[in-house]
């Protein structure tokens, strides 16, 4: 089947960079044409993100409406595009010319935003067809979710939508935000509802099937101070499915880590997910939050394998096959995520704690063995150096303790002395500021190890507002900082996790191996 | 493969979607899976005969398009020692297939008689399993088997079609994994012969798509070097007529 037929593209976009796929470069001939079958709708979903023009179908000057909130979005002055009304009732909506019709606008339009009642939605699908528009996000609800009269509905535009080459994000979804090109479709007044930015370090995108989640995640983020690039909420995934979009972000420049929240997926969709993620997840993370682990009704089986299988059992199966991180929650997720963007993943699995405060490490040490990292303490060579430059009641064990009345330069010996020893692959700093000798120089030569040791550094910044502030000061310098010691554990067992992914063989990994 | 297809065909137009033991068994030698020596008897002294020639003990199976729980039926006749204890087996075996039928007012096809195979030794035992995941597809499934599977359903799955370096993690990530290690002065079981099965059950679902379910239970794990046997086997297959008319 040739893709280039089935969505003929009419607009070439200025933004669109993806020649080819790069990974097709390692396969053989068979394997180059499935991966470019399978990433061929690029193209298609990139209007997604870079829309030179927009139509808001549903537009409207009502306070507080979907219509109206849409439209503000983009008044936006970062927003560069065309913006366009499309209500019979109005001319004018918040100062942007309103027009009747999609066919009444005189210029072309790349994208179009439904925001109308679904039972009119097949009407306005002729409409974008006329006007030769590619891409529509269907903010609205009331299709299949509601019942077989909703999934008619939806049956139909996505009929309308596949003669006439329209991809459709949706139903029954909020859509997209690009924090670069500024498209923002989410109909959530930014006053209630804050919108991330992107980071000049790295940035996560998230895919999400759930509106309401894809709508948190932006407002938190916005105060996380975590970079994102892009928000899908994808709602029914009539057209566009998670596939599309981990296809899109595999190759998309802008993005280094990808979020996935999912409900489950439709028939022969987790599959063909799993091959998609198989071939991506060696070039970027993908870390997934998977709800409905419970056990649930299992379909009548005549076997015993099947009477143990829950379809979570299949999917945890599935993201281990195919090297995806799977968090259980979205809290897990971001912290992982947030050490996967900032840092390079780790080339083996031995870690090194040190810290001005015992409790810390002890604690973070429990947090380290559990997750099955290994903790080794220093070699009696690296031992004696320690003993040599540091104060006799510090401890240089692992965790290594330089105690409450340490300057920096203490943390420079540990440094200086473990990285040349090329003892440990991920170092985990306690960097407890409420002691008044540690200065706030801390973060800057921190920022240095970590870029000049190319290994990878989770900092544990605990406390009050004294000590977020220099966590986030930490984080601008690019070495992810948590307010706990479990948190930090997890972002170090990501970056050993995708360590294992990215250099296969080549991990070293020790942790178990005394055991067999 | 040639011979699967015929034998799903046949088991198709007799309206079964499971296969017979030998059928399964047939299937999965061709797939290079280690089977106690088997055969199959339509009279008691065609048992007896296949009996000696596969070598005492063995164990009688009934084997009918109409049955699917053979023991349910009183049709498994275990540690059969000599021609005797055969011949009342099977002459047992078709009484109780008879009894069973009557009682489910149903008519029990007897004519392909009984399935005989060696008493195999009693090994370490596992179990290897397929299902398949309507989001998913096929995935294979590996656990210890009795109390392990029953009651702390310590299992654990890959997706088909897998490799080495997955069939070996499989192997060790469950939780019960150290039995296979060898305990209590135990040696070693022949965990690369384990291995080589469930590559062989990944490669014969993914050469046959058509199969719904396997299961490969028990499985007896040897000692290192002694091998694998898979005693008892069982394959389930789609039913392209039902499904049309199934909730798909």
């Amino acid at each position: 089947m040739n893709v280039v037929f089935r969505h003929p593209t009419r607009y070439h976009m200025a933004s669109y960079k993806y020649s080819k796929c790069p990974i097709s470069n390692t396969g053989s001939s068979t394997k180059e044409v499935s991966v470019l079958a399978s990433c061929a709708n690029l193209e298609d979903i990139d209007v997604f993100f870079h829309a030179k023009s927009v139509a808001i179908y549903g537009a409207s000057p009502s306070p507080n409406s979907v219509g109206q909130a849409i439209v503000q979005n983009f008044l936006k002055p970062q927003y560069e595009g065309k913006i366009y009304a499309v209500n019979p009732k109005y001319s004018n909506v918040l100062g942007v010319p309103c027009y009747p019709t999609l066919g009444a606008i005189p210029d072309p339009v790349d994208m179009v935003v439904v925001a109308v009642p679904a039972r009119i939605t097949p009407r306005i699908f002729e409409d974008i067809a006329a006007k030769g528009s590619k891409a529509a996000i269907v903010v609205s609800g009331g299709f299949s979710e509601t019942g077989p009269r909703g999934a008619e509905l939806e049956d139909e535009i996505v009929r309308i939508g596949r003669k006439h080459g329209i991809r459709i994000i949706g139903p029954n979804c909020v859509g997209v935000i690009d924090t670069l090109s500024h498209i923002d479709t989410f109909f959530l007044p930014e006053y209630r509802c804050g919108r991330p930015r992107p980071s000049n370090v790295a940035n996560i995108s998230l895919v999400s099937q759930s509106g309401a989640f894809a709508a948190a995640i932006s407002d938190w983020t916005s105060e996380m101070g975590l970079g994102i690039s892009k928000i899908i909420s994808l709602g029914n995934k009539a057209d566009v499915d998670d596939d599309d979009l981990l296809c899109y972000l595999g190759q998309d420049d802008t993005t280094q880590v990808i979020c996935y929240y999912t409900e489950g997926y439709d028939k022969d969709k987790g599959r063909s997910f799993f091959d998609t993620a198989k071939r991506i997840s060696k070039e970027k993370p993908i870390l997934v939050v998977k709800s409905g682990r419970g056990a649930r009704a299992k379909e009548a089986s005549m076997s015993h394998t099947g009477s143990l299988a829950g379809s979570d059992n299949i999917a945890d199966a599935a993201y281990k096959q195919a090297w995806i991180i799977r968090a259980g929650n979205f809290e897990e997720m971001f912290d992982m995520a947030k050490a996967l963007a900032m840092q390079p993943p780790a080339k083996g699995d031995r870690v090194l704690m040190v810290t001005n405060g015992g409790g810390l490490g002890v604690m973070t040490t429990d947090a380290i063995e559990a997750l099955g990292l290994s903790q080794p303490h220093p070699s009696p060579e690296l031992e004696a150096r320690f003993d040599e430059r540091l104060p006799s009641y510090c401890a240089v064990k692992n965790p290594i303790d330089v105690v409450g009345d340490a300057g920096s330069e203490r943390y420079d010996v540990v440094f200086e002395e473990a990285i040349a020893s090329d003892e440990f692959d991920i170092f985990i700093v306690g960097m407890l500021l409420q002691t008044p000798s540690l200065g706030m120089e801390i973060t800057n030569r921190l920022a240095n190890y970590s870029r000049q040791s190319g290994k990878p550094f989770v900092v544990i910044s605990m406390g009050g507002s004294f000590t977020s502030k220099a966590g986030e000061i930490m984080e601008l310098m690019g070495v992810p900082t948590y307010a706990t010691g479990e948190k930090g554990a997890l972002a170090a067992k990501a970056l050993a996790q995708y360590g294992e992914v990215k250099y296969g063989k080549d991990f070293k990994k020790t942790f178990g191996a005394d055991k067999s | 493969m040639k011979l699967a297809k015929k034998i799903f065909e046949t088991a198709l137009s007799e309206g079964r979607t499971f296969v017979l033991e030998h059928e399964a068994k047939d299937i999965m030698k061709e797939y290079g899976m280690p089977i106690p020596a088997y055969g199959t008897a339509t009279t008691a002294d065609d048992a007896v005969t296949k009996a000696s020639e596969i070598g005492y003990p063995v164990v009688l199976k009934i084997l009918s398009k109409d049955i699917l729980h053979k023991t349910d039926a009183g049709g498994v006749k275990l540690n059969l020692k000599n021609d005797d204890e055969v011949r009342d087996a099977f002459e047992e075996i078709m009484a109780n297939a008879k009894r069973y039928g009557e009682e489910k007012g149903i008519e029990v096809d007897l004519s392909r008689g009984v399935f005989i195979t060696q008493f195999a030794e009693m090994g370490t035992e596992v179990i290897i399993g397929v299902t398949k995941d309507p989001q998913f597809g096929h995935a294979i499934m590996f656990g210890l088997g009795g109390i392990f599977v029953e009651v702390l359903k310590d299992v654990t799955f890959r997706l088909i079609p897998l490799e080495e370096v997955d069939a070996r993690e499989m192997v060790r990530e469950i939780k019960a994994a150290k039995i296979l290690d060898g305990v209590r002065g135990e040696d070693p079981r022949d965990v690369d012969a384990l291995v080589k099965v469930i590559l062989a059950v990944s490669k014969m679902v993914d050469e046959n798509p058509e199969i719904n379910e396997i299961d490969c239970n028990p499985t007896f794990v040897y000692e290192r070097g002694k091998g694998v046997l898979v005693v008892d086997a069982r394959i389930l297959i789609d039913n392209p007529n039902a499904k049309s008319s199934s909730s798909h």
